[in-house]
């Protein structure tokens, strides 16, 4: 297990990612309302660079019949490759929950993001 | 004329035939049936496509003589569910409701008083309002066990205009089954790319159009706001339901987001939700790698054994089994049925 100080913690503002060459495909850290997240820029679908994906909100069914609910903007990650959507608070597919992308601990220490990655 | 083996005679407890045809003997005895100003109004007839079958169709299209289909279709069968054509799509909704309303009039006058027939209850789709009406006028008739639709029809049938009639099939424990049901002009072509020129390219391709109503069935949601309909593609088509189901479970994971009310794989809907009848011996032509097929199909679930009678190209018990297990075919010609058809008594 090694820590990784990354960036000052200003430079990831709510809404943001930042790409770290960290491991053999990088990991992406995200800004979710205030909330850091650690991803790991592998898909688990297909291998696709996910942390470059747009960073979006899905979808529930509505209460009329046809209807669309829009919900947790800026929640979900939709992969560049094949649009597979990842929640990025807990790295699972939305369609398929048994299949998540890598995740790992992530903390602000003295202003700065630090990312804990398994060696 | 079904060819019964003779020892396929006398009644099989365990066959249920889910789909024979029977017809007016001519066209216009329909209109005995129809009120003014529907009786003198002119309309298609029976015999109607443009793409005769090649041995030509019995004339007309179905069986005539309920004694007579009673002997060859209850003697291998323990009860038969009747599926008369209509005249498809028609440029005037209210003609066409009243064909449907006089063809189920007709089929319970001269067909359901025998025991052992079980009738389809024709709709008009293209009016949802007078649709309902006739699901509901039937709904108390326990000879009634589904309802019966075109396949032919100018929108996907998962499409909104047509939730009342499916809603009013569900609460009624009403299947819907999906009929070739054509030939009057006004369907669309039949591909996409025009009309090909043989009775070939349309018997090959036409039942294929199953997968757009399934499709849009699942894709608008209908299945999963309505947990008790059922849907029946009576013109068959298991035997590209796998790949097609594959297509689907694949497409949904990056499309989801579009149909969030469809929150499972599309595949997931099929045994609650859907059958295919046997038309023809439909898969591989040898008994072993059709066998393998009807699994990967889940036919033991989702197949129903139709005769077709009096088609050209009925299908007979061992036709629609060859390659089945023994518990398989059990499935097939009628377990699968009985559990599937719920006002079906027998």
């Amino acid at each position: 297990m090694s820590l990784h100080r990354l960036a000052r913690a200003e430079e990831i503002p709510p809404g943001a990612m930042r790409l770290f060459p960290l491991g053999r495909r990088g990991i992406g850290v995200f800004n979710v309302g205030g909330a850091l997240h650690a991803l790991n820029n592998l898909c688990p679908h297909a291998g696709g660079p996910l942390c470059l994906g747009e960073v979006t909100g899905t979808t529930l069914a509505g209460a009329a019949p046809y209807a669309l609910q829009w919900i947790r903007p800026g929640e979900i990650l939709r992969c560049p490759w094949h649009a597979w959507e990842v929640d990025i608070t807990t790295g699972r597919t939305v369609t398929d929950p048994a299949r998540s992308v890598a995740t790992y601990p992530v903390r602000v220490e003295d202003g700065w993001i630090v990312v804990e990655v398994e060696d | 004329m079904a060819i019964i083996e003779p020892e396929m005679r006398g009644r099989n407890p365990r066959i249920l035939d889910c789909a024979v045809h029977p017809a007016p003997k001519a066209g216009d005895d329909l209109r005995a049936y129809m009120p003014e100003p529907w009786r003198s109004r002119p309309f298609p007839g029976l015999q109607r496509y443009f793409y005769p079958a090649p041995n030509g169709e019995a004339d007309p299209q179905g069986a005539t003589d309920p004694e007579q289909t009673a002997q060859d279709v209850l003697g291998s069968a323990s009860a038969a569910i009747l599926l008369p054509l209509t005249r498809g799509l028609l440029p005037d909704a209210d003609l066409a409701a009243a064909i449907c309303r006089a063809t189920n009039d007709w089929l319970a006058a001269e067909w359901l008083t025998r025991p052992g027939f079980y009738g389809s209850i024709r709709i008009s789709p293209a009016d949802p309002a007078q649709a309902v009406a006739e699901i509901e006028r039937w709904a108390g008739d326990p000879r009634m066990v589904q309802v019966a639709v075109t396949m032919q029809s100018h929108q996907p049938y998962g499409q909104r205009a047509f939730a009342p009639i499916w809603e009013a099939a569900a609460r009624s424990s009403l299947p819907v089954a999906v009929q070739i049901d054509g030939g009057s002009g006004v369907e669309y072509q039949s591909t996409p790319v025009g009309e090909g020129h043989h009775y070939f390219e349309w018997s090959a391709l036409y039942p294929l159009n199953f997968g757009v109503h399934l499709a849009s069935l699942i894709a608008e949601g209908v299945f999963a706001r309505l947990p008790d309909l059922q849907f029946v593609f009576a013109d068959g088509g298991l035997d590209m339901l796998p790949p097609l189901q594959w297509r689907m479970d694949k497409n949904w994971r990056p499309t989801r987001h579009e149909i969030p009310w469809v929150d499972r794989t599309p595949s997931a809907y099929l045994r609650e939700h859907v059958r295919f009848l046997t038309r023809r011996r439909e898969g591989p032509a040898d008994a072993a790698t059709r066998g393998r097929w009807l699994q990967l199909a889940d036919a033991g679930n989702l197949l129903l054994y139709g005769s077709g009678y009096p088609g050209w190209d009925q299908c007979d018990p061992a036709a629609a089994t060859l390659g089945a297990d023994a518990e398989m075919s059990a499935q097939i010609l009628g377990a699968s049925a009985r559990a599937w058809y719920r006002r079906l008594a027998v």
